[in-house]
């Protein structure tokens, strides 16, 4: 497929997290990307990691996770401890689900719980922070500082709402994930915003967005392979690791009408089907939020 | 490589006599360069230009036809890599395995499952194709048992599986005019089960470790004369399984191999992860997958990804326009817009439905595009929203005059009070984000 010389790498390096000797506090730091062509073919260098969501509120979390982790929803660095020693995520994904509360202010929790997940894990960590420009600037700040020198991976940049999300990582020294709405220009634009604003290309994931498997998820299969070759083919604008996070998958009706004793199954089934697709489709980070996900993707990955 | 409309247009006779079904010379040509049609349709072609138009114009990968009746399945003609490229057209037989060696009752409870299980999914019902008898019992009376107990391939599509020729007569001798697939010849044995599949006229599959070994054989076979070759690449795991199917779609599709141009077969029960392979097979090429039962979850969900991959690009799944009543709206409820693109309305309505909050979804025709592509494209305009409102009576449905739109809409929102006079409230971008939205901002 690729024209490019066998040396030359299609998807840039990028680091996740770092160690002592790196500069944070992690046991590992993880080198993504480095693929040099299509995905599980042959020459295919890259890692592929599982991350298991967790959050801060789980006031609009999926019911079907929350009966299965039990009390450890009310307790981010106990859910983010079982996510890595009991579940066998690769690293967490915190999601600041409190932030969406009308009128939300309690900066001081952010950083607080941003320090106690970084204290109760030995992975990198993955950020995904408010979505309301009011806040954002300040939710970004005070995760970004709380985590400084960790290579946090800080989400969602988005073309109209990038700046506080890049700022943070910019003086904190963190990566930022670029999502776009399922669209292989929109996705180059945003990382040429990012760049011109400063962030380093090694700093850069592309979320290409994920819609739940019957609900869209083959446009977001296209999107990822296109962008995967349009890099191959050389284009560095798009030449970065991707990290996609089918959150809708246990929203839809198959998963919240199936019958009780059936919950976890149907919930595992979609959200495994998708996880799995999109590491086929070249995805390097794929975050789930059923901890019997996690244990089914790593087995086949490992395999 | 593939010809171009004009090149082929000069190696046909260019009478315009219509003999093909097409009105010109030229249009036939056209359908000739995308494989539509055959250029046996001419009859006026001379030997050698048949020949070489032969070659370059037939489907890429063959079509090849599995079963009789209702429920047989066709897979292959294929044309792209990967879908964006065009669409994928056939979606792959899933072929559920029994084993000569089980019971009745278990043979028959598989096949009862592969007969009823349905799946509806946005208009279209999703099934498993057929069930596939493998031999290991050693006894080929046993398997002829087992094909029979199967339905001899009368109602489903049958796979036969075996290593033993004696097995395979016994199973034809029942079910060989039901055109059931068998697996598999080898490098050993391509030649006495080619000469079985001519007989009965089944489609055969050629089992080798290389793309190299699978040409050579079916080059033989076809030679033989089967025309309906798969290929089965005896993959050692998922990521030897996704290189080389890889390599055989390429080679089939730039014909460097023509010998290679057949749809894929493969054994998702053959490499541990059973839900991994059979995702796999769906995604990269397999034109029928041989799996071991797979439990509800996993059907429905393996079904699922079936139907996105094979959904044609250039034609997205579109709802309905129309006002949906969602968790029995009443006329205090809100009237919430949005478009038609699927993505866009089972997001929304998942959300709203898991809210469970009454509102009224009006939803309009943008050709299928999304919020944010059919604003910025023009398909989702202010005397649209207007005459879908109209059209709709949605002013009978409620007491206010209240409209809900998308946040990418929200350039729009001026332009659709004036032209509809009902007050425009802008909603969020995420539908993530309406269950809340809605409680905090909507009172009548």
């Amino acid at each position: 497929m690729s024209e490019n010389s066998p040396d030359k790498l299609a998807i840039r390096e990028v680091r996740l997290g770092a160690t002592r000797a790196e500069g944070g506090t992690r046991e590992v730091s993880y080198v993504i990307g480095g693929d040099r062509g299509l995905p599980f073919c042959g020459n295919d260098a890259g890692r592929r990691l599982v991350a298991l969501e967790i959050c801060d509120d789980p006031a609009i979390w999926p019911p079907v996770v929350r009966n299965y982790v039990g009390d450890l929803v009310n307790n981010p660095e106990d859910w983010a401890q079982a996510a890595e020693r009991r579940y066998g995520a690769d690293l967490v994904r915190l999601n600041f689900t409190s932030t969406k509360k009308r009128g939300f202010n309690a900066f001081a929790d952010i950083a607080s719980t941003t320090e106690r997940v970084l204290e109760a894990t030995t992975r990198p960590l993955i950020i995904e922070g408010s979505n309301d420009p009011q806040v954002d600037s300040e939710v970004f700040r005070r995760c970004g500082e709380a985590g400084e020198g960790e290579r946090l991976l800080l989400g969602t940049a988005e073309a109209d709402r990038y700046r506080s999300v890049a700022a943070a990582a910019l003086a904190y020294g963190h990566l930022v994930i670029a999502q776009s709405p399922i669209d292989v220009n929109l996705a180059k634009q945003l990382n040429i915003l990012l760049r011109e604003t400063g962030v380093p290309e090694d700093r850069i994931v592309i979320d290409p967005y994920t819609g739940a498997l019957g609900y869209g998820f083959e446009y977001s299969y296209s999107v990822m392979e296109r962008i995967r070759l349009a890099a191959i083919a050389g284009d560095d604008d798009l030449a970065m690791p991707m990290i996609s996070a089918p959150t809708d998958t246990l929203s839809i009706r198959e998963v919240r009408e199936a019958a009780p004793e059936e919950q976890d199954a149907m919930a595992v089934a979609w959200e495994f089907y998708t996880a799995y697709s999109a590491f086929v489709a070249g995805a390097s980070v794929v975050c789930v939020r059923h901890p019997l996900t996690v244990e089914r993707l790593k087995k086949v990955l490992e395999a | 490589m593939a010809m171009k409309a004009l090149d082929i247009y000069k190696h046909l006779p260019k009478t315009n006599c219509k003999k093909c079904g097409y009105p010109t010379c030229l249009a036939f040509a056209m359908k000739l360069a995308t494989g539509k049609a055959d250029v046996e349709a001419c009859p006026d072609l001379d030997p050698g230009a048949k020949a070489l138009l032969g070659v370059v114009t037939r489907p890429p990968v063959r079509a090849v036809t599995i079963g009789a009746g209702e429920r047989s399945v066709t897979i292959g003609e294929e044309f792209v890599l990967f879908r964006h490229e065009k669409t994928f057209y056939h979606p792959p037989g899933i072929m559920v395995e029994v084993s000569d060696t089980w019971t009745e009752v278990e043979v028959r409870s598989v096949v009862e499952e592969v007969r009823e299980t349905v799946v509806h999914r946005v208009g279209q019902d999703l099934v498993l194709n057929g069930v596939a008898v493998r031999n290991e019992s050693g006894s080929a009376d046993r398997f002829a048992e087992t094909v029979r107990l199967a339905g001899g391939g009368s109602s489903l599509p049958l796979v036969l599986i075996s290593d033993d020729l004696a097995a395979f007569e016994a199973a034809l001798a029942i079910s060989g005019q039901y055109r059931p697939l068998i697996h598999a010849a080898t490098a050993d044995n391509w030649e006495p089960l080619a000469a079985l599949a001519k007989q009965y006229g089944s489609p055969l599959v050629v089992r080798a470790g290389t793309p190299a070994d699978l040409a050579a054989i079916t080059a033989k076979c076809a030679e033989a004369g089967v025309a309906d070759l798969l290929l089965d690449p005896a993959p050692g795991s998922l990521q030897g399984y996704i290189t080389v199917a890889t390599e055989i779609r390429r080679s089939a599709i730039e014909r460097t191999e023509p010998a290679l141009g057949y749809p894929i077969y493969l054994d998702a029960g053959a490499l541990g992860e059973t839900d991994a392979a059979v995702a796999t097979g769906i995604l990269k090429y397999a034109g029928i997958i041989v799996t071991p039962r797979l439990s509800r979850a996993s059907r429905e969900a393996a079904l699922t990804l079936r139907q996105n991959i094979y959904t044609d690009p250039q034609h997205p799944i579109q709802v309905t326009p129309g006002v949906y009543p969602i968790n029995n709206p009443e006329r205090d409820a809100p009237v919430l817009l949005t478009v038609n693109f699927s993505l866009t309305y089972f997001t929304i309505v998942g959300y709203l439905e898991a809210s469970r909050m009454p509102c009224h979804l009006l939803i309009v025709d943008t050709e299928g595009l999304s919020v944010l592509t059919s604003v910025a494209g023009g398909k989702l305009t202010e005397t649209m929203v207007a005459d879908a409102l109209k059209k709709f009576g949605v002013a009978d449905l409620v007491d206010h005059r209240i409209l809900i739109i998308p946040g990418y809409a929200a350039p729009l929102s001026g332009k659709i009070e004036d032209a509809t006079g009902w007050k425009v409230m802008v909603g969020p971008r995420d539908a993530a984000d309406l269950p809340e939205y809605l409680e905090k901002e909507w009172k009548t």
